[in-house]
Formats: structure tokens, C-alpha cells, sequence
């Protein structure tokens, strides 16, 4: 009673710290930067990113960027005059170091003993005639057919290499800008991570202004029907907007930036965070209607005594199981680990001193019925009937939970990781139409350079480079492949008559390679090499171009890669962003398996600290591992892939899933300890904290539920699955829990009808004068 | 009224003085140099952003049969390249014509380009830069006076005249900063169109030759784009050339 008067009369400290918390939050809020860049998203030490940086030392970091037109004929008059003015002006934009569209290509060839250098397109051709001569010659030019035209001619496409330090948002404004100078029929495509970060950044905001909004309406809709009164709507309501804006006012404080699975943190303290605060006010109506004496002060003191060892409890597991996220490989995931925990903890603190504080201080309301209090609806009535199925058979009840976990658990075989980040904005994002684009008509999106070490100016290196662009050539997958060998085979050709020795072959000479590369400086400008090639000729790449839409195709080609080179002596490191997208894959599949692990042994260790008995961690811990399975099992079977979001999924299901378990086993100990029996207790637990549970499970189900509004389609995903896993859940913490407690019947829970004497099974008119006389010593005392 | 009209004559006609100052200027600068037949070798070094240098040692000889400038390059070194053999007729009005010797394959090859303005040998200097650009292709203004390697510079700008010589010659203006004595170029910015700066010229050891006209030894070409940069030294230069018309014909290119 000590600690609950001292909240009382300390109140104005405790009313008065949250808002300044609040206020200094808010300003830190205000520094916050949006990270949509996935790539960063996974620490620097990755295989991939290290092998990227070594290429990107000696190559140079060219992030590519595509604008690709749609028409019906590229090469219409029109269409080619506005390609040409984009391209005039995109050189002169000073944003890319190299812009390579149909304009920038040389359609290099031998004739009649000639070598021949001309602008692929010399002059915009003006009769079907030359536009016919100009489409032959286009298919003819490796070097522009598929790579900046499209097979059928109706796309074209120009590559854009950005220099450094170009802010992602003035490049794209930049570009629109551009394309609307020049109007025409054609349809206009962007594509690159600029445009992804661009599009995802505002994505990001869009999503926190409305969806914070929304949650907060949701949940004052939901706390106003279930407490009718202003007061239960506005107190859960505060704790949550301090702890939100608070866990939020972390990020910039540790200098953190706000990513896209940081969206999650606000609404998951709003469909968290209110918890604690919506079981006070609940139990504040419930002694308003049962003691219409008592005074404020009374009832506060009361409810804190009540309150405080369930809340903690349920508090610290929600805490354990979201930390379980710290173990994670992606880095947003750790932070927002702890970024959350912090918010729950501060949630959690704030209903046992805020919400008491500022109750401490009003008057008392009118009598309302509490929220979970034991009436006849609809809940109440279908829990019943739960209860009688549950206690006429316990051993059904749990056979039939174990054959559904074995059918729908065995759809993890089949649960597939996510292998690229095209799935981050909605299919029908032109971003995503752009990529189907380049996939069917060009070479595709994704990219993997292979850097080999020695002197690129042997022989024997560029025949076996040659080899292996040959190869490569032949899977479907593959679009562009190219390294120097390919730049050897086009001079030869344009230097030798056909038939004749060396006519499109690697030279068999040192010398000739040499004089072949010299030749080619002269007809180009000096950093056409550079993308293959370095300065001195002692490091070359051989980079690919292709297309994968799941991991299979991917690993497919990334294991072609691998076995060709595997040997090679010259080969120093494989790298591009689809490796990184593997490794990614990989780390998501494992760091699930770390927090999960991490989360389930927590939750295990905790329970069984909490009723001192390790087969309360072993059953408390069932329904988080029969929902995690299910959850999995469910992905599997519908094609839901693991990726970035839902990676985060078991942790925080965990976290919130293990409170439902908590109060049962709180209630069934209670009602035992009562002396009743099993089917009694469990009956009386389910009518009347089992109901209590549900209504809060909606309340959470419902703030994740607003997730459905988000822009991102991994946000939606997340959201059918948290609810998904939050009902399984539900479902078993009310069903399974209480059918294995009745057929076990666990020690921790103690025995039936044990001789405990419930008070109001004793004279009532004593209790209500010795709660009277308690009453009036402690007003005295606060008085005092 | 009269005033007025007076007044503006007077404007204008400054502006022409000035223009037209701008305008001899740099034709006198052109007229410094006037090499018409040489043989040299030279020395060509060519940087990347790190600092990693590549070294091609050339000769060249030049001479002007008629309208057309007759040109051959033979590279000396590196090793590998050795004995590669361009030959060039440049024209005043049609595009050059180019073959090109190269020993590994024991053949000459034509070379048909009808590409302008790009670079010269794999250096930062453009072909453009290699010959004289065509005087009336621009309009001169004067931009001041400059101190240039400790020399008193007329700061000359010219403008190319249409968007279709911006594109030959790769360049939308250029700042000439020329000595006032003896009218040699000192330094040379390149502009592209937005007034970005392209590339920086520094001209020095100039020399007076028998003729009477200049030559420059030393030329460093900066591309302020992408920090790469190439140098040309002269080794050894001798005005006017023996070597006869015969010689300069894709037959006899292999000798």
C-alpha cells in the first residue's frame, strides 16, 4: 500500500514528468530521417556488400537508373525527336555520369575492307524506308538490340549512371520536370533504387499521416463503446500518444533513421501501449459499481493494488518477446527492438503512475457497467459454450488442435523467403510495371559482375571470359552478358572481312589485343571501358544482366556463375545487388529463427520465474509455438513469402500473444485456490477473464488492422498475418491452454477445492465495515 | 531625342569596338601559331581521378598538300602498340578520312567515322582541340583581364554560334585567357550549356620557331567532370617536313 500512496501523493510529479518527456520528444521527433534504402537495412559486414565494395574500388559505384518509353513504334519520327531532346538535355543535366541510350550508341562494323564508326542513329529518319534500314541495322548492333530497344521495337530504354551525391528527390523531380518539357503519346517508365527510395520516402510519410490518425480514431471509437465514459477514452489514450511519441523521439536521439518497418513502431504502441491503461479504467468502473461509497482516492489505491502485479507481469513478457527482435540480422528489426520495448516499458509505467496520478485528481464519474465485467452477450455466451466442449472433453479438444497443428504446420515446407524488393510498392506501381517491362523485352533488372585479376590483355583470359559469356548466354534467364571479350569479338569483326582468320573471334596475340583496344580508345571516348575494364588492364569485369522472380531462378544463375568461374585462377570476387538480395533472403530466414528462439525460451524462462514452476513455461509457452507453426504453416500454403515484414512477425506476436496465456493461468489459479473444480474454474475463467481477453485481443487485432490503409503491400501482409497469429493465439490460450491445465491439472496452478475461504463468502456486512474502516484510515493518512 | 539617339550610336558602336577588340584579339592569338608542316615526338600521359597514369609516346609529322592536311601518328610505346600507324587526311569541308596500320594483324584497315568532337587518342583533349576550330563559327566578347601564370591576360569569350556546332564541337563556350604581348593562349575553360565547367586547358613552354610563330610543348587538359586528365609533352619538334606526299598514302603506311 506504501508505493500506491506514494503515487497518490506525489501525483503531480507523475503528471507532470510524461508531459515534458512528451514535449522534448517531439522536438527530437522533428530531426527524424526516413531511410527507405533496404540496402543499408543489413550491416556492412555481409559477404556481398564487402565483395560489391571491392568492385566499387576499382570500379566506381554507378548506381543505374532507367527511364524506359512506351509506344507503338519507337522508331516513329516523333517518338524518336522527343528521345533525342530527353537525351540532349540528360547529358547536360550534370546529375549522371553517363547516359547510354540509342543516341549514345556507335554502330561499329567491317565493310568491303572497311571499318566503319557511326552514331547508331545518324539522323531521325523521315520515310519508312530509312526507318526500316534503321530498324535492320539496330537488330544488328549486340551492343543497343535488347539493351536500349526493345525486342519488338515499342520500348526504348536510356541508362542513366548517377554521380555521387545526387538527393534522390531532386533527381526525380529533376527528370519529371524533364519529361514534361518534351510532352508526347509515349508512356514514361522510372526505374532504380533511386526511384524506390524516392517513391517508398513519400510512401513512408503518406502512410504515418494517415494511418497514426486513423489508429487513434479507431482506438477512441473502440475505447468510447466500451467504456462510455470520456475519461476511459482519453487516459489509455494519452499513454498512448506519450509512449508512442516518445519510443519515436528515440529513433533521432540514437541517431537512427526511421525505415519502413518503422512505420510499425506507432501503431504497434497503439494497438499495444493502451493495455495496461484500458485495465485500470476497467477495474476503476467495476469498484465504482461495487463500492458507490468509496471515494476517488480509494478507488485509485485500490485498482493500483489490484492491478499492479498482473500488468507488470503481462508488461515485462510483451517487453521479452518484442526484444527477441534485437537478435535480428536486419538492423531496423534491433531497433526497433528496442525502440518498441522502451515504449511498452514507458506504456506500462505510465498506467501504474500517470493514469493513477491524474485519477487521483478527479472527481468520480457515474456508475458504468465495466467493460469486462460478466454479462450475458454474445462473447460471454459463445465462451460458455467453449467451456461445457472443453470440459466434456479435454482429450478431444487437444486432439483436435494437434492434428490442425500437424496439417497446417506442415505447410512450413513450402513457406518460400522473399528474393527482391520489387515487392515493396504494389504490383501495379509503375515502378513494377517497368520492371515486367525490362524482364520481357530486355535483358531484365537484375545485375551480378564478376571481377577477375591479372592481364586483361592475355589471350587466354579473354577466351576463357568468352567461354563463360557463351554460357551464360544460353540460359533463358540471362539477357546482356559483357566483359572486354565482348568488345574484342565486335572489332574483330569490324577489322576482318568475314571468312577470313580472326574475323569474330578473341586475337590469339597480346599485340593484337592491345592494338584492338587501342583502336577502340580512339573511336570512343575515354570511360567507355571503364565499366569493364580498369585503367591499367589488370582487373576486368564480366557482368550479367538477367531476370529471376523468386529465389529458385536466382540461385539458379548466381550457381551457373559460381561453377563456371569456380576454378578460374584470375577470378577475385562475385558481387551485385541480387547477391546482396540473397544474403538478405538468408538473414531474414535466420534472424526469424533467432528471435523466435530467443523470444520462445524468454517467454519460457519468465513464466516459469512467474509461477515458479518450469510446466507453466512448457505450457505457457504452447500456444506461442502452436501460433508461430500455424502462422508459418498458413504462409506456406496460401504463398505468402517471408521477407523484410513479416520476418518481424513472431516476436512481436510472441510478445502480445503470451498476456492471454498470463491471465488465464492468473484466473485458473485464482478460481482453484477458491476451492472450485476444473470445469467450474475453467468455466468461470472463460465467461469472465476469457471475455475480458477477447475484447482486448480485438482492440489490438483492431489497431493493426488500420495497417490495411498502408501504401506498402509488405504493411497489408504483415497485418493479415499479426491478426492471423494473434487469433491463433487467442484461440489456444482460451481452448488449448485450459484443456491441457484440466487433463494435467499442473502443480503451479495448485490443487482442486483446496480449503481457501473466499471473502464474500463470509459475513458481508463485515467485509464492507472493514473496508469502510480501511477506507477512512487511509484517507486520514493522505489527509496527513 | 537626338540625345538619346546619339547616346545609344555611341552605346553600340562601343559594343562593336569592344567585340570587334575581342574578335582580333583572338585572331591574333590563332595567327601566333601557325604550323602548316612539322615532325615531332611526343609524349602522351594520361590520368584517371586516383592519379594511375598511362604513357603513349608518338610521332607525328604533318603536312599540307593543297586543301588537305596530311597527318601520320605512329605510336613508339607502350611495346604492345608498337608500330600502330594512323593516317589522316584532314579536309576543310567533308570529313576526315582515316586508316589505321596495325601490325598484329599485318593490315591497314579505312576507318569511316562521321563522329565529331570526341576525344583524341584516349586523352581528355578532343579532336576538336587538336585542330583549329573555325573562326566564324563563334562570337568573341571580352570578359576582362586576368593575371594567368603570373602574365597580364585578355579574358576572351566565345560562343559557339548554333546548337549544331555546341554538339561538333562538344562544348557551348569557351574562356580564353590570353597574354597580352605576344598573344599566346595561356589557359582555356570549356562550358557546356547549363555554365557548367567542363574542362580546363593549361598551354605553357611556348617556344619561338623559325617561322617566327610559336609553338606550345606543354599542354594539360583537366576534365573537371571526372578529374581525369592528360598531358601532352613535346619531345623533340622540327618545323617543316621532307617526308614526300608518297608516304602519306595507305599503301605505303606499313614503312
Amino acid at each position: 500500500m506504501q508505493q500506491e500512496k506514494f503515487i497518490v501523493r506525489n501525483r503531480w510529479w507523475f503528471i507532470i514528468t510524461p508531459v515534458v518527456l512528451t514535449i522534448i520528444s517531439t522536438i527530437l521527433l522533428s530531426k527524424v530521417k526516413i531511410n527507405s534504402d533496404l540496402e543499408t537495412y543489413f550491416p556492412e559486414t555481409m559477404k556481398s556488400k564487402t565483395s560489391a565494395a571491392i568492385i566499387e574500388e576499382s570500379f566506381g559505384k554507378a548506381e543505374p537508373f532507367l527511364i524506359l518509353f512506351e509506344s507503338d513504334d519507337i522508331l516513329k519520327q516523333a517518338t524518336l525527336k522527343r528521345l533525342k531532346d530527353i537525351d540532349n538535355e540528360l547529358n547536360r543535366m550534370g546529375y549522371f555520369d553517363e547516359v547510354i541510350s540509342l543516341f549514345s550508341m556507335k554502330d561499329i562494323r567491317g565493310d568491303d575492307g572497311m571499318m566503319i564508326v557511326d552514331p547508331q542513329v545518324e539522323m531521325i529518319p523521315d520515310t519508312k524506308e530509312s526507318t526500316e534500314k534503321l530498324r535492320e541495322s539496330i537488330r544488328g548492333n549486340e551492343l543497343a538490340y535488347r539493351t536500349v530497344i526493345s525486342d519488338d521495337f515499342r520500348y526504348a530504354m536510356i541508362i542513366l549512371k548517377i554521380t555521387d551525391n545526387v538527393d534522390d528527390q531532386e533527381l526525380i523531380d529533376g527528370l519529371r520536370q524533364l519529361i514534361d518539357k518534351y510532352p508526347g503519346d509515349e508512356k514514361v517508365y522510372f526505374n532504380g533504387m533511386s526511384y524506390l527510395r524516392y517513391e517508398a520516402n513519400n510512401k513512408i510519410s503518406r502512410d504515418l499521416t494517415i494511418l497514426l490518425p486513423l489508429a487513434l480514431l479507431v482506438m477512441i471509437f473502440f475505447l468510447f463503446i466500451s467504456f462510455k465514459e470520456f475519461r476511459g477514452v482519453w487516459l489509455p489514450i494519452t499513454v498512448v500518444i506519450v509512449s508512442s511519441v516518445v519510443s519515436m523521439g528515440m529513433l533521432p536521439l540514437l541517431k537512427w533513421d526511421l525505415s519502413i518497418i518503422g512505420v510499425l513502431i506507432p501503431i504497434m504502441m497503439i494497438a499495444i501501449a493502451n493495455n495496461y491503461g484500458v485495465h485500470f479504467v476497467a477495474r476503476y468502473q467495476e469498484l465504482n459499481v461495487k463500492h458507490p461509497r468509496w471515494s476517488m482516492s480509494l478507488i485509485v489505491l485500490k485498482t493500483l493494488q489490484n492491478l499492479r502485479k498482473p500488468i507488470i507481469l503481462t508488461g515485462l513478457t510483451t517487453i521479452v518477446g518484442i526484444l527477441g527482435l534485437v537478435t535480428h540480422l536486419m538492423i531496423p528489426a534491433r531497433q526497433m527492438g528496442v525502440v518498441s520495448a522502451l515504449g511498452v516499458g514507458l506504456a506500462l509505467g505510465l498506467s501504474l503512475t500517470f493514469i493513477p496520478a491524474i485519477m487521483s485528481t478527479m472527481k468520480k464519474g457515474a456508475s458504468h457497467k465495466a467493460f469486462s465485467e460478466n454479462k450475458n452477450g454474445i462473447i460471454t455466451e459463445v465462451l460458455s459454450r467453449v467451456a461445457i466442449f472443453i470440459n466434456h472433453s479435454p482429450r478431444k479438444t487437444i486432439t483436435i488442435f494437434a492434428v490442425f497443428l500437424f496439417v497446417v504446420g506442415s505447410g512450413i515446407f513450402f513457406l518460400k523467403v522473399a528474393s527482391n524488393n520489387d515487392r515493396v510498392l504494389s504490383p501495379k506501381h509503375p515502378y513494377n510495371q517497368s520492371i515486367q517491362i525490362a524482364n520481357k523485352h530486355f535483358g531484365g533488372t537484375r545485375f551480378i559482375s564478376v571481377m577477375f585479376e591479372g592481364d586483361m590483355q592475355d589471350p587466354e583470359l579473354l577466351k576463357r571470359l568468352d567461354y563463360y559469356e557463351s554460357e551464360l548466354k544460353k540460359m533463358p534467364e540471362t539477357g546482356n552478358v559483357n566483359s572486354l571479350s565482348t568488345i574484342m569479338r565486335i572489332m574483330s569483326r569490324a577489322l576482318n572481312d568475314q571468312g577470313t582468320e580472326g574475323y569474330n573471334a578473341i586475337p590469339d596475340s597480346r599485340d593484337a589485343i592491345a592494338q584492338y583496344l587501342l583502336l577502340y580508345s580512339m573511336s570512343g571516348d575515354p570511360d567507355d571501358f571503364e565499366s569493364i575494364v580498369n585503367f591499367d588492364y589488370t582487373q576486368g569485369l564480366l557482368s550479367i544482366q538477367f531476370h529471376a522472380d523468386d529465389m529458385k531462378t536466382l540461385n539458379r544463375v548466381i550457381n551457373k556463375i559460381e561453377t563456371l568461374t569456380k576454378d578460374d585462377p584470375a577470378k577475385k570476387v562475385v558481387a551485385g545487388f541480387s547477391l546482396t538480395e540473397k544474403e538478405m533472403a538468408h538473414s531474414i530466414t535466420i534472424g526469424q529463427i533467432y528471435s523466435l528462439v530467443f523470444a520462445l525460451f524468454a517467454i519460457f524462462l519468465l513464466l516459469a520465474l512467474i509461477f515458479k514452476n518450469a510446466v507453466a513455461g512448457a505450457i505457457g509457452s504452447l500456444p506461442l509455438v502452436f501460433a508461430v507453426i500455424c502462422t508459418f504453416g498458413i504462409m506456406g500454403i496460401t504463398g505468402i513469402q517471408l521477407n523484410i515484414v513479416t520476418a518481424l512477425l513472431s516476436s512481436i506476436s510472441i510478445g502480445v500473444g503470451v498476456d492471454y496465456t498470463i491471465h488465464i493461468f492468473w484466473r485458473l489459479k485464482n478460481e482453484l485456490s477458491e476451492g472450485k473444480k476444473y470445469p467450474e474454474a475453467i468455466s468461470n475463467t472463460l465467461r469472465t477473464t476469457g471475455r475480458g481477453i477477447v475484447i482486448n485481443a480485438f482492440s489490438v487485432i483492431l489497431g493493426f488492422a488500420v495497417l490495411y490503409f498502408s501504401a506498402f503491400p509488405y504493411l497489408k501482409m504483415f497485418a493479415t498475418l499479426i491478426i492471423l497469429s494473434l487469433l491463433l493465439c487467442l484461440l489456444c490460450a482460451l481452448v488449448l491452454v485450459p484443456a491441457i491445465c484440466m487433463v494435467a491439472a499442473p502443480r503451479f496452478l495448485g490443487s482442486e477445492g483446496s480449503s481457501y475461504i473466499h471473502p464474500l463468502k463470509s459475513d458481508r456486512k463485515e467485509t464492507l465495515k472493514r473496508e469502510n474502516v480501511q477506507e477512512e484510515e487511509i484517507l486520514q493518512e493522505i489527509e496527513e | 531625342m537626338k540625345k538619346i539617339a546619339l547616346l545609344l550610336a555611341m552605346l553600340l558602336s562601343c559594343g562593336w569596338i569592344i567585340a570587334q577588340d575581342a574578335r582580333s584579339i583572338s585572331k591574333k592569338a590563332e595567327n601566333a601559331i601557325n604550323l602548316k608542316s612539322m615532325e615531332m615526338v611526343s609524349n602522351l600521359k594520361i590520368y584517371n581521378a586516383r592519379g594511375d597514369e598511362r604513357t603513349r609516346k608518338i610521332t607525328t609529322v604533318t603536312r599540307k598538300f593543297g586543301d588537305v592536311t596530311k597527318m601520320m601518328i605512329r605510336f613508339i610505346e607502350p611495346a604492345d602498340v608498337k608500330g600502330t600507324t594512323l593516317l589522316v587526311y584532314d579536309y576543310e569541308d567533308r570529313n576526315d578520312d582515316m586508316w589505321i596500320f596495325m601490325p598484329a594483324l599485318r593490315k591497314t584497315r579505312r576507318i569511316v567515322s562521321s563522329e565529331k568532337g570526341k576525344y583524341f587518342m584516349g586523352t581528355e583533349f578532343t579532336n576538336a582541340d587538336m585542330s583549329k576550330p573555325n573562326f566564324d563559327d563563334f562570337t568573341y566578347t571580352l570578359a576582362g583581364e586576368e593575371i594567368v601564370n603570373r602574365l597580364s591576360c585578355w579574358k576572351i569569350e566565345s560562343s559557339c554560334k548554333t546548337a549544331a556546332l555546341e554538339n561538333e564541337y562538344g562544348y557551348s563556350k569557351r574562356i580564353a585567357f590570353i597574354e597580352k604581348e605576344n598573344n599566346l593562349t595561356q589557359k582555356i575553360q570549356y562550358y557546356n550549356r547549363a555554365g557548367e565547367l567542363l574542362r580546363t586547358q593549361t598551354i605553357s613552354e611556348y617556344k619561338l620557331q623559325s617561322n617566327d610563330s610559336y609553338f606550345a610543348y606543354h599542354m594539360k587538359m583537366e576534365n573537371e567532370q571526372n578529374g581525369r586528365s592528360s598531358v601532352m609533352a613535346v619531345d623533340q619538334l622540327q618545323i617543316g617536313s621532307t617526308l614526300p606526299e608518297a608516304r602519306f598514302s595507305p599503301a605505303m603506311i606499313e614503312q
